[in-house]
């Protein structure tokens, strides 16, 4: 894995809040994510919060976005 | 049609521009004194990174305007009627988390390790010992340099929270989330105060020999954007 730079740590706090962090609502529809895209970076920061959004939704008996 | 949340926020709603993600409609859902921003969406449509980024700017727009609290990005409504639904069953507790993010604003500071920070050379291999003990000896090795890693992050949050001079209630923090993060801290301030409060932090972060420091924001309140039911 090569080394986190600070431009990669800006955008990953980013994307780690707008995933991880803000008020969880119960979503009543399935939406499409496109996860390739979302963590291409294959960062553990972003990939926990990809983990944290599903199993949020399943915990709340919503259906889980789809990972493509 | 489907609803892509965005931010929830005190009614009556802002007077806003009404383009939402890719330049589709922003709507608005009331229920219960708040209502909630969204996008018209087409279910069939993908999210993916930019529109993640779209969501953040659209999220900036919303706290620009008025108190707001982020939704985590991907929630989704079928129709007007579910988004109101969830509001309507939290509304007291969503507007106590509105209360207390009004007039505040996020700042995000990750401390990076440097190369080689907190590396001790290592033992050499005790050549009489079998390949049983020297395994074990490594693995020890490895989880106290891991330990001693994670001691020095917690030290480091508790250098930038003296230095902040700041309630703990205000903070948010996480150590070692992966090899190259010591800290990943967030701290909401007023907004009107956020840029100074930003130069402070950016001069506590580079005071640091085995870490750089990175401050993003402000930014809205994601990571106090917490309801308490």
């Amino acid at each position: 894995m090569r080394e986190l730079t600070p431009a990669d740590a800006s955008l990953l706090e980013l994307v780690d809040r707008l995933l991880h962090k803000g008020v969880v609502l119960a979503g009543e529809a399935t939406i499409s994510v496109a996860g390739v895209d979302l963590i291409y970076l294959g960062l553990n920061v972003v990939l926990a919060s990809v983990a944290t959004m599903e199993s949020s939704n399943q915990v709340r008996g919503a259906k889980a976005p789809r990972l493509s | 049609m489907t609803l892509i949340a965005h931010a929830i926020a005190p009614a009556p709603r802002a007077s806003l521009n009404t383009e939402g993600l890719r330049g589709r409609p922003l709507t608005w859902s009331p229920a219960g004194g708040i209502g909630l921003w969204s996008t018209d969406w087409d279910p069939a449509d993908k999210l993916g990174r930019g529109d993640a980024l779209e969501h953040h700017r659209l999220v900036e727009r919303i706290c620009a305007a008025q108190p707001c609290l982020p939704v985590r990005f991907g929630t989704a409504f079928a129709t007007d009627d579910a988004a109101r639904a969830s509001l309507e069953g939290r509304a007291s507790a969503l507007r106590a988390a509105l209360d207390r993010v009004a007039g505040k604003s996020e700042l995000a500071v990750t401390l990076l390790w440097n190369k080689n920070a907190g590396d001790s050379a290592p033992r050499p291999p005790d050549a009489s010992a079998g390949p049983g003990r020297r395994f074990m000896e490594e693995r020890r090795g490895r989880y106290a340099a891991r330990d001693a890693r994670r001691g020095r992050a917690v030290e480091l949050v508790e250098c930038l929270i003296a230095g902040l001079s700041v309630e703990r209630a205000l903070v948010w923090h996480d150590v070692c989330t992966s090899d190259g993060v010591a800290v990943s801290l967030a701290v909401l301030v007023p907004s009107e105060r956020a840029l100074e409060r930003k130069t402070e932090l950016e001069g506590l972060a580079s005071g640091f020999d085995d870490v750089t420091g990175v401050v993003n924001g402000p930014w809205p309140p994601y990571s106090f954007a917490r309801v308490d039911d």
